[in-house]
């Protein structure tokens, strides 16, 4: 596969991070609260549809994204609700930042108790591998279906918060949680349904995940890395600046892959820094 | 009596800004709050709407003691404020940051159509995002906001601040519009003539406490000015 | 100088305690203690930064893996006692943090925390690929035949506790100083400390290069100590995560309380592994749960908690966090915008 072939899926890899990093950015847009148990969720999300997968052999893991949306959002707004919340009430900033770091250790090694260290992955048959030719270059079926799930999510995720009252709410909310008040809005309520959202593209990219490539429960660790890559170099407030800073992460990471496939995510976490370091904030920062 | 406010206090940390307040404001009514900076006017109006949670005393409205509960309860029960410096939400356009206002859905005359029949100024702007309207334009848009919710009682914080004096006219217009569906208003103002002539009664508040109330047609300069300045 | 007098008692204490650990606990409790002292230097070095210039690091691990492969790849390359080449462990981490923190200063908040931890998968992931540093296999301390080991064990053990000393020393004369003060005031409010006058980019690089420095020195009696080091121990995650609990349960922002929380550490372990028979990651499950409970319950740490119940101080340094003051929480959450709506800070002071 020539150079054209990494990138293009590089383009495609970039609908995943993008994926990855759209729930990172509501939270944040919102709440102004970096979740870290981001990346956990989305690797015990991948373990969870591995569990439920192999429960239901014939049933085939696209279908399980609506139960997955489902659960996602129930597990971020008890989280948001239960914990975080009560964290953001505290006088120090830090508070909220260090709770989700804790609670993101705890998960972590729950996981490794509990699923073991063995890398894992969803078993499609023939899907995971079917590939079609375009222009000459072999391109994944797989891929394409996730990028083009993630520019629905997104193309959702925008409709909702631009068309519907919810929307409103939510936009509102991130403006001036203090005023919203007066219009009756209890934020901290906005925030669970908030926390509960970015959950659930958190759960629906963890499928992605097992589906796509093996995973442990490491896994989440550069998951997180990933989706805060994705947030900063998009910019604050942006979601199409997340779905083009993922889409340029891809590409670094295969890129580099292919330079030294030991690298891991050296490249892309380059990439990354000299970005930030230039562009500081980031491809269409809006927020100040 | 809508509104029974009795010795008040309230604090910012370990800072009294108000002391054993007094003040009363009946259905309909309009009562003007004047005083110099600092004096503790926009402190009253959080803590009416509920923005202020250190406070003792007895705050009463529509019969229903309201010094305990959150803002979002207050809002829902029919008291509105336009914050001073109006914070419209930046990321809303017009017509997007009046609906906010509505969200309590509580029955009365204003919606959004009659807001713009009230400000046609702000029907042909209603796509425009606040960061394009004049300060002016703003402070009707705010004011739309709070009469979204139809409330028994509608506080006004330093509305013509940074104003133009024409802008400011628009918005005192609109007071008797907004009085004949009964709604009550506070108005805060540093503009003591322009307070006076738009309301019934006024109160001076200097350093946190009441030096001056009475009915605004009423009101002796000499006796105003000792109260404002404080002599 | 009734302070330092006390001080320096302490510090006699400790210098005796240290000197007849040997005879007193016996090899295997030296080894402990090694673990110990050098946890309680990483500790007190991450509280400096956070507790005390409000730099959340989560790369520090960085510094240790780096102390650790210099001082192994050092004294392997020139073929001499690891001892000789251990000052190389501070100096370069210190000039590698120095050279990192005007970039990383750039972030705010949660964007210079993670960002910290990405670069220490950076730099992890550098070391990973250069060549003649082991790779996946690691590499061994080639120079350890020349070691005798049973003055090894009490070397190495009287290092890290001269190390623990020297920092704990260190801190605490640097908060009693005017440097200090400057530090205590950006932690508690960073404009209101610029807006009078007090350098608070500086006062940052420099907490942050010594933390590089003190982190890469205790990496590097670490894995000497081990004689041997690879990418995935020396880089790994969980330096910073017992860094982290062990401040916010013991105390962010005090001296003692790092003290108090390497001793929760450690007893929770014994607890764990010997009367449980549980395994690491149960023990890192139960301190970060301790962790969450205790950033809830018991927001400051539990040093402060009985520090203010039963009033009493040890290593107390004078400065009264706003905090301290009767206030009262408010119901509502209004996110923290206000000042820091800005994640970017570029031009400093």
């Amino acid at each position: 596969m020539g150079w054209t072939g990494t990138i293009v899926n590089g383009v495609l890899l970039g609908g995943l991070y993008g994926l990855f990093g759209v729930g990172l950015a509501l939270v944040f847009g919102v709440t102004r609260i970096v979740n870290i148990m981001h990346g956990e969720f989305i690797a015990l999300s991948a373990f969870i549809a591995l569990g439920v997968s192999s429960l239901l052999p014939d049933v085939h893991p696209l279908v399980l994204i609506m139960p997955v949306v489902i659960v996602s959002f129930a597990l971020g707004y008890a989280l948001q609700a239960v914990l975080v919340n009560r964290s953001m009430r505290l006088p120090d900033p830090l508070a909220p930042l260090l709770l989700t770091f804790g609670l993101s250790v705890i998960v972590r090694n729950l996981m490794i108790e509990g699923f073991g260290v063995n890398p894992r992955h969803i078993r499609q048959g023939d899907f995971g591998q079917l590939s079609i030719d375009v222009f000459g270059i072999p391109v994944g079926v797989l891929p394409v279906v996730t990028l083009m799930l993630a520019v629905t999510l997104f193309v959702i995720l925008q409709l909702l918060l631009r068309r519907t009252e919810l929307g409103r709410i939510v936009r509102a909310t991130a403006d001036n949680a203090e005023i919203v008040r007066l219009m009756g809005v209890r934020p901290a309520s906005v925030y669970n349904i908030v926390m509960g959202l970015s959950f659930a593209l958190a759960g629906v990219a963890g499928l992605m995940l097992a589906l796509r490539t093996t995973f442990t429960p490491f896994s989440g660790v550069e998951r997180l890395l990933i989706s805060f890559e994705v947030v900063v170099m998009g910019g604050l407030g942006s979601f199409w600046g997340a779905m083009l800073a993922g889409i340029a992460l891809g590409v670094a990471q295969l890129v580099g892959l292919r330079l030294n496939p030991n690298s891991g995510f050296l490249y892309a976490n380059l990439v990354f820094f000299a970005f930030v370091m230039l562009r500081p904030n980031g491809l269409f920062g809006t927020r100040q | 009596m809508l509104l029974d406010v009795a010795s008040l206090d309230a604090f910012y940390d370990d800072l009294q800004a108000l002391h054993d307040l007094n003040i009363q404001v009946e259905r309909g009514e309009s009562v003007a709050l004047v005083g110099a900076n600092g004096a503790g006017k926009t402190t009253f109006m959080r803590c009416l709407a509920g923005l202020i949670e250190r406070k003792r005393g007895a705050i009463t409205f529509g019969g229903h003691n309201i010094l305990r509960m959150p803002a979002e309860a207050i809002a829902r029960r029919g008291i509105a404020l336009v914050p001073e410096g109006r914070m419209l939400f930046p990321s809303l356009n017009v017509e997007e940051n009046l609906l906010m206002g509505a969200l309590g859905r509580r029955p009365g005359y204003w919606n959004l159509q009659r807001i713009f029949t009230l400000f046609p100024l702000l029907a042909e702007r209603r796509r425009q995002m606040p960061n394009t309207l004049s300060g002016g334009q703003q402070g009707l848009v705010a004011i739309g906001r709070a009469l979204m919710a139809n409330p028994e009682l509608l506080l006004c914080d330093e509305i013509s601040l940074g104003l133009a004096p024409v802008a400011v006219d628009q918005i005192y217009a609109s007071f008797s519009r907004i009085r004949i569906e009964g709604t009550a208003i506070v108005v805060v103002e540093q503009d003591v003539k322009r307070a006076a002539s738009a309301t019934d009664r006024v109160y001076c508040l200097l350093e946190g406490h009441v030096t001056l109330q009475g009915q605004s047609r009423k009101l002796d300069l000499e006796e105003l000015t000792r109260a404002y300045f404080g002599t | 100088m009734k302070k330092h007098s006390a001080t320096l008692s302490t510090l006699g204490i400790f210098v005796i305690l240290a000197a007849a650990a040997p005879w007193l606990v016996g090899d295997g409790g030296v080894a402990l203690l090694f673990e110990v002292l050098l946890m309680l230097t990483m500790a007190q070095l991450w509280n400096l930064l956070a507790g005390y210039t409000g730099l959340v690091s989560m790369g520090l691990q960085c510094f240790v893996g780096l102390g650790g492969y210099t001082t192994i790849f050092a004294a392997n390359t020139f073929s001499v006692s690891p001892y000789w080449v251990l000052p190389l462990a501070p100096l370069v981490c210190g000039l590698i943090g120095a050279v990192s923190a005007p970039f990383l200063f750039r972030l705010r908040d949660a964007y210079f925390s993670i960002s910290t931890w990405v670069f220490a998968e950076v730099v992890a992931m550098l070391v990973f690929i250069t060549p003649g540093l082991g790779h996946v296999t690691g590499m061994t301390l080639e120079t350890a035949r020349e070691i005798d080991y049973e003055t090894f064990l009490l070397a190495n053990f009287w290092i890290a506790a001269a190390l623990a000393a020297g920092v704990v020393t260190g801190i605490f004369a640097l908060l009693q100083s005017p440097l200090g003060l400057g530090l205590l005031s950006v932690r508690d409010d960073d404009v209101a400390a610029a807006s009078i006058g007090v350098n608070v980019w500086r006062n940052r690089f420099i907490a942050y290069v010594a933390a590089a420095a003190g982190c890469g020195l205790a990496g590097g009696i670490s894995f000497m100590a081990a004689l041997f080091i690879t990418v995935t121990t020396a880089f790994d995650l969980n330096w910073v995560v017992a860094m982290i609990f062990t401040v916010i349960i013991g105390g962010i922002g005090t001296l003692e309380g790092p003290i108090v929380g390497v001793a929760i550490y450690y007893g929770i372990r014994a607890l764990l592994t010997n009367v449980f028979a549980l395994s690491g990651s149960w023990y890192l499950v139960t301190l970060g749960a301790i962790a969450v409970i205790t950033m809830l319950v018991a927001p400051r740490g539990i040093w402060p908690f009985i520090r203010d119940r039963f009033g009493i101080e040890l290593l107390r340094v004078s400065r009264k966090l706003v905090d301290d003051l009767p206030h009262a929480e408010t119901n509502a959450i209004t996110s923290k915008t206000t000042a820091n709506s800005r994640f970017l800070d570029y031009g400093s002071d």
